[in-house]
């Protein structure tokens, strides 16, 4: 076997690319099937977002009062349990608002890119059901802070802070042309507004009072009771007409946009996982073919094999054993080249995602190779010596 | 009900030993061999009796077409006659599995063929040891040193590590005896060793062929076009349209 160059070279090469696209599929997949399995951080169940449109009203002050007027008259509507301002990045919004967060200075300066800006009132804890991991969450004494306070995420705490520090009561810096200094107040946990498909982005809760005129808060989360539905749905629509001249609101479920989000997020894995497959089966054939006109090019020398003690199960076997050595040589190589992914910190992906699609891909391969070769194997024990050394 | 031989791990001449010296080494009864296709039937092998005795050297010959590597393949259990029974050592190949069958093809019997059949990707040595591979309780040592000790027997231990392609017709047909030897056969089937060679390898090859014979007892049928040769064997057998004919 060894002195077949050429023909394992082919076959090696198809092997190298069988490894290629099952490592890319699997880096994908198991990506994707982490970020799914990790826990959003909020509950969406019964919390509606409602995009406020004031017509008329010109600047942030009237359009802070036309909110503030609408949210008192949410919170007293039978059926509404919690009523927030919050920007327009809401939960599976598909909107996001990111830039850096640093802390320090000079050397010690440690800067954390992207990070969630999540600007909203104090009633989203309640609302969504944060988990809180250290300190506490916004309240009144938040209202005469000489910094802004905020609430980060167990992951901006992590690559902002050294292990041990405790990020309460220290300041962070915002983005340089915001000229923002922030102060910790609490530690939430990890919140995941992108969906349950995006890779987890550090977050920073950025508190906004019910006054606060100077930040764009723009639209409202409500949470109502269980089993609300169309009626709640319509008397919050009507009412928002009635408090202001020509106001109109119009609500979305989180659900709705979590299911809505995950069709558009699903939509390119599904076009790659197409592609990909079509590719696998394209590789899958090429193999087929590989060790079929192998196996035909060869029938003199398995049919001596044959005469000369070989049963048909021996030959099947060497034929398996064969390519499972040239699958392990091809392996080898397309391994060589996976692991540049998680030493280089390609796509800024985990290096354990990377290993294992690579333990993923390698057991597809064997599969792969074994299935391929297995018709091919079958027509090598069976080939008749008396019949293969008469056609040479 | 399929059988298997005795352990492959017994020498190379277990099978021999089981069998009295009084019954023929092969014995054909009724051979019939027919190739059909959908249109066409033709008959290789008709009503062929014969019998090989231990140690003898006994060359077929006829004209091309008449069934005489047919012969030779149903002989060295390489394929299956259409009708009538083989026996070796006066047991019937029928009743061996293709487990069985294949241990008897590697214990017992040797094969020398016109165009040689050595592998190409193998060394000489490699092509030797092949045999040996398919028999168990044979280690890579032991192999190794039966291979050496056939490929002596034969001239050819210098050129152990060439390749077939390296080697001249008669150089690898030398290759393929040895490769027969490796076994320690009882029995060394020869479809026209010589068919490929000039005359003077050829005569080469005969006596090699002849000197295993007489030396170690081997028992030889070999397919000839030469009458000069095949009247130097033991006995001649005539095929001629499937038949023998003398």
């Amino acid at each position: 076997m060894w002195n077949r160059k050429r023909a394992n070279s082919l076959l090696m090469l198809e092997v190298l690319l069988a490894f290629v696209v099952l490592f890319a599929v699997s880096s994908l997949g198991v990506s994707l099937w982490g970020n799914y399995r990790t826990p959003l951080g909020f509950a969406y169940q019964q919390v509606w977002a409602i995009d406020i449109s004031t017509p008329g009203l010109a600047g942030r002050a009237p359009r802070t009062e036309a909110l503030q007027r609408i949210g008192q008259h949410l919170r007293a509507t039978p059926g509404v349990l919690c009523v927030t301002r919050h920007a327009g990045n809401t939960p599976f919004a598909n909107a996001n608002n990111t830039g850096d967060v640093s802390t320090g200075t000079g050397p010690d300066r440690r800067v954390v890119e992207p990070v969630n800006y999540l600007d909203t009132g104090p009633e989203l804890r309640e609302l969504l059901g944060l988990h809180m991991q250290e300190g506490r969450w916004f309240d009144r004494r938040d209202e005469a802070a000489n910094y802004r306070p905020v609430v980060i995420t167990t992951d901006l705490r992590d690559a902002l802070f050294a292990p041990g520090q405790s990020p309460l009561g220290q300041t962070i810096q915002g983005p340089k042309d915001w000229h923002e200094t922030w102060r910790v107040v609490g530690v939430s946990g990890p919140y995941r507004p992108d969906g349950a498909l995006h890779e987890p982005v550090p977050g920073v809760f950025l508190y906004a009072s019910a006054q606060d005129t100077v930040h764009a808060l723009n639209g409202l989360l409500v949470r109502v009771a269980p089993g609300a539905g169309a009626v709640l749905e319509k008397k919050i629509t009507d009412d928002i007409r009635t408090l202001g001249a020509g106001w109109r609101g119009t609500i979305n479920t989180l659900d709705e946009q979590r299911l809505s989000q995950l069709k558009v997020n699903l939509s390119l894995p599904v076009i790659l996982g197409v592609v990909c497959l079509f590719l696998i089966v394209n590789v899958m054939l090429g193999l087929f073919g590989v060790l079929w006109l192998n196996i035909n090019q060869r029938r003199a020398e398995l049919g001596v094999r044959r005469a000369l003690g070989a049963t048909a199960a021996a030959v099947s076997r060497q034929v398996l054993g064969e390519i499972l050595v040239l699958t392990t040589f091809g392996l080898v190589l397309g391994l060589l080249i996976a692991a540049q992914f998680p030493l280089l910190g390609v796509f800024n992906v985990k290096a354990s995602v990377y290993l294992t699609a690579m333990a993923i891909a390698a057991a597809g391969l064997y599969l792969l190779a074994a299935g391929c070769a297995l018709y091919p194997s079958r027509l090598a024990a069976g080939i008749q010596p008396a019949v293969a050394l008469r056609e040479e | 009900m399929a059988t298997t031989p005795p352990s492959p791990t017994a020498q190379p001449r277990s099978f021999s030993q089981a069998a009295s010296s009084a019954v023929p080494v092969i014995q054909l009864r009724n051979i019939e061999k027919i190739y059909q296709t959908k249109t066409i039937e033709t008959v290789a092998l008709s009503q062929v009796n014969l019998s090989i005795g231990r140690g003898e050297f006994v060359s077929v010959m006829g004209p091309s077409g008449c069934g005489k590597s047919t012969l030779l393949s149903l002989m060295g259990l390489l394929d299956e006659p259409s009708g009538g029974t083989i026996e070796i050592d006066g047991r019937p190949v029928a009743s061996y599995s293709d487990k069985g069958l294949a241990g008897l093809r590697n214990h017992k019997i040797g094969f020398v063929f016109q165009s040689y059949h050595l592998i190409n990707d193998l060394s000489v040595l490699d092509n030797v040891e092949l045999p040996l591979l398919y028999r168990k309780g044979v280690g890579n040592t032991e192999r190794r040193r039966r291979a050496l000790a056939a490929l002596d027997k034969v001239g050819l231990n210098a050129r152990t590590g060439h390749f077939p392609a390296q080697l001249s017709g008669g150089q690898r047909q030398r290759v393929a005896i040895a490769r027969a030897l490796a076994g320690d056969p009882e029995i060394i089937l020869a479809d026209e060793p010589t068919g490929n060679l000039d005359s003077v390898m050829g005569e080469e090859i005969m006596d090699l062929l002849l000197g295993l014979n007489r030396d170690q007892g081997t028992t030889l049928v070999m397919v000839t076009h030469d009458e000069q040769q095949a009247l130097k064997t033991q006995r001649l057998i005539r095929f001629f349209d499937g038949r023998q004919v003398a």
